[in-house]
């Protein structure tokens, strides 16, 4: 239920400075226990922008193969085990927020390419494109990351967020690298779902039989 | 006692002044968000039968927690209470400056000295420092430290956010001279 996994060589490697874990667990919603009670978490990982002084036309792809797949690795470790297990979770997310002195791009080219997405979604096995956001902003700032179903990503009641922040970082030369997951559905979803939605249009709307 | 939500949260620092912090310094803070037992009763000039309903069990429920997420020796400890907009600050400390809540936390890291503390009113989503100090001799100075914390939807007005902090280790690249070395 709580992370214990401890940084090691892999980490130092990385060139990370710090790692935090964050987890929720919702007893109530709405005065009510929720029939199916999910952990929320978000694993972050501050590290040096590598391409902090490059132009915008420096090619990011070779420090995206060798920097991303290490922290793709050190995040899905800790949600996998602070969650209890990778088959407890259900949906995933990821975001990157970029300190001031780097490009969104920079924020992209850690998580929006295969050496990042598809070890975070082989390592949590899921099959979904993975849901994300991303920022450039000053240490502290909030940023809530979205998270969808790992393998039915159009499933409704997984459609949830939570909120990763790190007090002191990025700093204006770092970049926070978040990786997401929840072992189940919101708290009371009951807003039904594709199969059961009926046809809505403009015209449908406006009084035109369906 | 109803708890809305329970957080856990673990910061691994492993660089710190450009230099490897080794081991890699944890701290580990595990926070509850519960009803304030005595919202909408406007003014109550005696806090016992609030203190009894609910300081006890969230220590009880709180200190497992926060030594387990810490996984390891605690050496520096500290706690909080965040109250909603709706209470008192005075009904945050009653719940958390009593030894009916400390003592679980003592009795869970061999624990000997006061629990530093922060007390403070404010809304969903503020962020509060935890002070924390060492075990067993609150005057290690290598052990003086503290923690940022924010819920992004706690307290709620009539919630009061009831924290424990723990630490494994004082600060990353402590290097001040004691305090008896100035006595």
């Amino acid at each position: 239920m709580t992370n214990s996994a401890t940084a090691g060589p892999a980490e130092r490697a990385a060139g990370i400075r710090k790692i935090v874990y964050y987890q929720e667990e919702v007893l109530l919603e709405n005065g009510t226990r929720p029939p199916v009670p999910a952990l929320r978490a978000t694993a972050a990982a501050v590290i040096p922008n590598p391409w902090i002084g490059t132009a915008p036309d420096k090619d990011l792809a070779e420090e995206s193969r060798t920097v991303a797949p290490q922290i793709a690795q050190i995040l899905t470790d800790r949600l996998i085990e602070g969650l209890g297990g990778v088959d407890r979770i259900e949906a995933f997310g990821k975001a990157a927020i970029v300190g001031s002195s780097g490009e969104i791009e920079h924020a992209g080219a850690l998580i929006h390419t295969p050496y990042f997405g598809n070890l975070v979604r082989e390592f949590l096995e899921g099959s979904s494109i993975i849901c994300f956001a991303d920022d450039r902003a000053e240490a502290g700032q909030p940023l809530v990351v979205p998270m969808w179903h790992k393998t039915e990503a159009a499933t409704r009641s997984h459609y949830q967020t939570i909120t990763a922040r790190i007090s002191d970082g990025p700093r204006p030369d770092e970049i926070v690298v978040v990786a997401a997951a929840s072992t189940g559905p919101r708290p009371h979803a009951r807003i039904g779902d594709r199969a059961t939605d009926p046809a809505v249009t403009s015209r449908i709307l406006e009084g035109a039989p369906a | 006692m109803n708890v809305r939500k329970i957080i856990t949260l673990v910061e691994e620092t492993l660089t710190e002044g450009g230099r490897p912090v080794e081991p890699n310094a944890r701290v580990a803070v595990v926070a509850a968000v519960i009803e304030n037992p005595w919202r909408g009763q406007g003014f109550v000039e005696d806090l016992t039968a609030g203190i009894d309903e609910a300081a006890s069990r969230v220590g009880e429920l709180l200190a497992p927690r926060v030594v387990k997420a810490l996984g390891g020796t605690v050496e520096a400890y500290g706690k909080a209470a965040i109250v909603g907009l709706d209470g008192e600050i005075e009904h945050g400390s009653a719940l958390i400056h009593t030894l009916k809540f400390g003592d679980h936390f003592r009795n869970a890291a061999n624990a000997t000295t006061l629990l530093p503390a922060v007390e403070k009113r404010g809304p969903a989503g503020v962020t509060f420092d935890i002070p924390l100090k060492h075990v067993t001799d609150a005057t290690i100075r290598s052990h003086h430290q503290s923690i940022e914390v924010r819920l992004a939807d706690a307290p709620h007005p009539g919630e009061i956010v009831i924290a424990l902090a723990a630490a494994s280790q004082g600060r990353p690249q402590q290097r001040l001279a004691p305090l008896s070395t100035e006595q």
